[in-house]
């Protein structure tokens, strides 16, 4: 047992080499053009296929220089483990896709090349991007990853639901409260006294307890959301989010929101089938909503916990990373690419065919991306929504290594109390208790504690 | 699974005497069993030590062993609020799983045995949930479960009742998704106890009819006995099974709500693999837990029940 | 049996046969409604109007072809390199002398009784040293070996006639020889048993394939199915059961026409000894 134990350390002690500078690095690129592995969480659909219709541009545009092969890695959670799994094995690919709440574990995984380091050495104009994706994915001024596929979350209604409770159809709820009042009104039942149509529901995603954390213009992790310095300690149990908590709990309890349970799948199942009249989704959804509803679809801004006009959504998504355990020369030509995908057009192109957010102001006003907006004007909803949010740490959104499983803890939390197994600010209090060990393991394992 | 007594047989044999009656010893032997041991040692043994190495030290953000922690990750196990919680469910899953399947399938193999016309075809069809996997079973129940639009909650609102939260209710997920195991496995259940039934021979049959015994007592004093050594394969086979279960947990519940249904194998998932955690040095804790649970399952099982069995 | 008992058989027949097909006959008249018509209520059981637009839809989603390729490649794969392993061992556990039989026999059985869940996250560390993951190799190479399969074969093998092997060995027949063209030939239905048991278990895993697989090129077809849920553009309950149905049809062919043989496999275990 001795010997094996000298065995795994010599075999599990890590050699983290500086990363190299991509500018000096003088190595050519190989006669037949360089073969970039690029990773991304797009399922078959609408948005696989505009990634791969960008992606086959891209290489007609480059032939016999870069070569670009986009493959589906599973879904954000997924790819981020597969992501981690690949340094363990050295298999990284060349370009990564990675939701926003990786970004911290990114940057202290030493794997990655930031792009201020392409940006300062092409000096590339970052000042046309939306300053709230700025804000999320820079730290200190320096932007580590490129915003790509960007969205908010929005509240979704059935307008014809509205129409028959006697609301206004073009007055969306604009806080809990209101969700609220309108949720008994939209609740429709049965003669037997089963509920054929619920006011509210929303799948359990510890997403929307973020955005309404920063909707009320509240941290979620200490040290200034993690970005003064390393956060120690998430915020789960203060009184905002206990009381956004508390009222979902309520909404529940009093069987006028269908708890649809974790699963964000069966929270949209049962809101395009009629089965709620308000639910909570992201912006990437508004085309699969458009398409598969039978009735009048509405979108407003997302809610706030109280009636405030400080606060707003943080902008969630995922972006960009550049693999620095690579040559220069993949490493500029995933840079190229990264490029590529921010022109105007193509962002224009994946705007009108997502959904997700036109990055930049250039790209809003492309034509093909106006035109498009006068068609469905529900899209503007949320780059409205965007433009009146005031960025500051809250809305810049919590960095934090191990932000995934928090987010998984924050889940566990509401659950407990949606399902009434502990009260709201118990619940709260232990999924803060079970993460901590966590984030003091990170930032030990990181030496930042 | 019947190891003990094919030892006991097998020693009885001639070929078992004379082969040890040794002369000199066969070096093709080796060469012979090479193949799996080393496959053996280098899958299963060589891993389990790995588990326990793994459990002893702490690892850094990507899950590569660091330093030596001692017991650290087990004091962390065991003073994790939710370890009694998984400890139990893990527990409760397998009784809500093996003592039903058993039953039924007793039950259903009894009623296949009828000597009716078409009774091949209802033994062909009962077979049916044999042919899901874990996978394809679980996804088809994860849409009968669902809370709005899901059947099953359709048919308890035609019957007057009021839908329940199947897989959202913490005090029913547990048993929603033992009710999805027991259904997938009693094909396999019914098959085994059927092939069982098959093998006992008329004349004691015959025997006991001239006896004067009536059918149920037939059954009691009878085939039951006689089908002991089936069923103590299919308690083991069920109840290890239900330890390991872990894909219709991920595909329905992902562990929840709120902890309900997590067991101690989708604990080890959790903490190794899901949400980026790699967190293998506490996972590795767990799976030692697992691994002293299934052995002292299986150990007792074959200490206290197999003694019982009724052997031919 | 009187008529009144035959038809309460018939009738509890009828029900238990329902309830445990329900789920099947459900996945097959759902793969071919509409969204609207599998959330309505009253539930609606029957499509009105049949429609395979969810099959094709499946098939542009996802590479089902590939994947059940994959699932065939890898069980094949696992059941043949058992059928060998196990041949092998469970010959010398059966004829050849060697010091320690019983010990070493043991510990084949052994393997019987730990969790592959208590070795996976080594194994997975293994298969991301060896650059393996997302390759045949770790779908296949740690089920090459079975404790349960030597077993099997060596409960067969002991039941074979001695004076066969060793009129064989007189007559200056090989180890390996005697195994080909004598005993293997002669084991047929004990080898077929093992052969469907190793690959239904290879064809069902779900937890080691779900870990070692990042592409849907290399996905099995189980994990596939449960993928079909993350399926962005067609996240409907059709969809998924279109998806299921296809994965299930050669499992169902197996069971209902080869259900004799599979038996026989799959109860190996429980009826020797």
């Amino acid at each position: 047992m001795l010997l094996v134990t000298v065995v795994i350390a010599a075999c599990g002690s890590s050699t983290s080499s500086p990363p190299p500078n991509p500018l000096d690095d003088k190595a050519s690129p190989p006669a037949g053009g360089v073969e970039l592995q690029f990773w991304h969480g797009f399922s078959a659909g609408a948005n696989q296929d505009a990634t791969n219709y960008l992606v086959s541009q891209f290489n007609s545009q480059h032939t016999g220089s870069i070569r670009v092969t986009a493959t589906y890695a599973g879904n954000y959670d997924d790819t981020f483990a597969k992501y981690k799994a690949s340094i363990q094995s050295n298999q990284l690919p060349d370009l990564v896709q990675i939701y926003d709440i990786g970004t911290r574990f990114m940057i202290d995984s030493g794997t990655i090349q930031p792009m201020q380091v392409f940006i300062d050495h092409d000096k590339y104009n970052v000042s046309d991007l939306e300053p709230n994706l700025l804000g999320y994915f820079s730290i200190s001024g320096k932007l580590y990853s490129m915003p790509w596929n960007n969205s908010t979350p929005l509240l979704y209604y059935n307008k014809d639901a509205f129409q028959k409770a006697g609301l206004d159809p073009n007055k969306p709820p604009r806080t809990l409260a209101e969700i609220r009042d309108y949720a008994q009104k939209l609740t429709v039942k049965d003669s037997s006294g089963n509920v054929t149509q619920y006011g509210f529901g929303a799948a359990i995603y510890g997403w929307f307890l973020e955005q309404l954390t920063a909707q009320a213009d509240q941290q979620y992790c200490n040290n200034g959301n993690g970005r003064d310095k390393s956060a120690s300690k998430v915020n789960l149990n203060q009184p905002t989010d206990v009381n956004v908590v508390d009222w979902w709990t309520k909404m529940v309890g009093d069987g006028i929101a269908l708890n649809t349970g974790r699963n964000t799948t069966d929270a949209q199942n049962a809101f395009k089938a009629g089965k709620m009249a308000i639910t909570l989704e992201s912006t990437g959804v508004m085309r699969g909503f458009q398409s598969a509803v039978k009735f009048q679809l509405g979108a407003g801004f997302f809610p706030k916990p109280t009636d405030t006009t400080s606060g707003g959504p943080i902008i969630g998504g995922a972006s960009l990373w550049i693999v620095n355990k690579k040559p220069s020369y993949v490493q500029k030509a995933a840079w190229e690419f990264v490029k590529f995908l921010e022109q105007p057009q193509n962002m224009a192109y994946w705007h009108t065919h997502t959904g997700y957010f036109p990055v930049s102001k250039a790209a809003q006003s492309d034509p093909s991306d106006v035109a498009w907006r006068q068609q469905y004007p529900l899209f503007n909803v949320a780059i409205d929504q965007l433009h009146q949010t005031k960025l500051d740490k809250a809305s810049q959104g919590c960095l934090l290594g191990v932000m995934p499983a928090t987010r998984q803890a924050a889940e566990v939390g509401m659950e407990a109390a949606i399902t009434k197994k502990s009260p709201p600010q118990k619940a709260m209090d232990d999924a803060v208790a079970s993460i901590q060990p966590q984030i003091d393991q990170y930032n030990q394992a990181v030496g930042k504690s | 699974m019947e190891a003990a007594s094919s030892e006991r047989r097998a020693g009885t044999r001639t070929a078992g005497r004379r082969l040890a009656a040794g002369r000199r010893v066969e070096p093709a032997a080796f060469l012979f069993l090479a193949p799996s041991l080393v496959l053996f040692v280098v899958f299963i043994f060589w891993p389990l030590l790995r588990t326990v190495y793994l459990s002893f030290h702490g690892s850094d953000i990507v899950g590569r062993p660091t330093i030596f922690v001692g017991l650290d990750q087990y004091q962390l196990m065991l003073s994790s609020p939710t370890v009694r919680d998984v400890l139990a469910n893990t527990f409760l899953f397998s009784l809500m799983t093996v003592v039903p399947s058993l039953v039924l399938a007793v039950v259903i193999a009894l009623l296949l045995q009828q000597r009716i016309a078409g009774i091949g075809v209802f033994r062909t069809l009962m077979a049916t949930p044999f042919a899901f996997s874990v996978a394809t079973a679980s996804v088809v129940f994860a849409i009968f479960f669902n809370p709005g639009v899901g059947v099953f909650n359709s048919f308890l609102q035609l019957f007057g009742q009021h839908p329940v939260g199947w897989l959202t209710d913490p005090s029913r997920a547990l048993a929603s998704v033992a009710v999805t195991t027991v259904w997938l496995q009693l094909g396999y259940c019914v098959l085994v106890l059927s092939a069982g039934l098959g093998a006992i021979p008329e004349e004691l049959y015959e025997a006991a009819r001239l006896d004067g015994a009536r059918a149920l007592a037939m059954t009691r004093h009878v085939t039951l006995p006689l089908l002991t050594p089936t069923l103590f394969f299919l308690l083991v086979v069920t109840t290890i099974t239900s330890l390991q279960s872990f894909g219709q947990i991920h595909i329905l519940t992902r562990g929840g709500p709120a902890g309900a249904t997590t067991t101690l194998v989708y604990s080890v998932y959790v903490n190794a693999f899901a949400f980026g955690n790699s967190n293998f040095g506490l996972a590795s804790a767990q799976a030692m837990v697992l691994f002293v649970v299934v052995l002292a399952v299986t150990t007792v099982q074959f200490g206290v029940l197999e003694r019982r069995v009724f052997y031919r | 049996m009187s008529a009144l008992s035959r038809t309460l058989t018939y009738g509890l027949l009828a029900a238990v046969t329902f309830v445990l097909l329900f789920p099947l006959l459900y996945a097959i008249a759902g793969s071919m409604m509409t969204p609207q018509e599998l959330a309505s209520y009253p539930p609606v059981l029957v499509p009105r109007q049949p429609r395979l637009q969810s099959f094709a839809d499946v098939l542009r989603a996802i590479p089902l072809l590939r994947e059940y390729a994959n699932s065939v490649i890898v069980s094949l794969c696992v059941a043949a390199g058992q059928l060998l392993t196990a041949t092998l061992s469970a010959y010398a556990f059966a004829f050849l002398r060697m010091p320690f039989r019983n010990a070493v026999f043991a510990v084949f059985l052994a393997t019987m009784f730990i969790p592959w869940e208590a070795t996976i996250i080594p194994n997975y560390l293994f298969m991301a040293d060896a650059g393996l993951i997302n390759t045949y190799g770790a779908l296949i190479l740690p089920f090459l070996a079975a404790g349960f399969g030597t077993f099997l074969l060596r409960q067969f093998f002991l039941s074979f006639p001695r004076d066969l092997y060793e009129a064989a060995l007189v007559d200056g027949c090989g180890h390996l020889r005697f195994l080909t063209t004598i005993l293997v030939p002669l084991s047929r239905p004990a080898l077929a048993s093992l052969g469907i048991y190793a690959f239904l278990q290879a064809w069902n895993q779900y937890f080691w394939p779900l870990l070692v697989t990042k592409t849907e090129e290399m996905q099995t077809l189980q994990i596939g199915i449960s993928r079909l849920r993350d399926i962005e553009s067609a996240v409907a309950p059709n969809f998924i059961l279109a998806g299921t149905v296809l994965a299930l049809i050669p499992t169902l062919v197996l069971i209902y026409i080869g259900q004799r043989h599979i038996v026989r496999g799959l109860t190996a275990g429980a009826l020797r000894g």
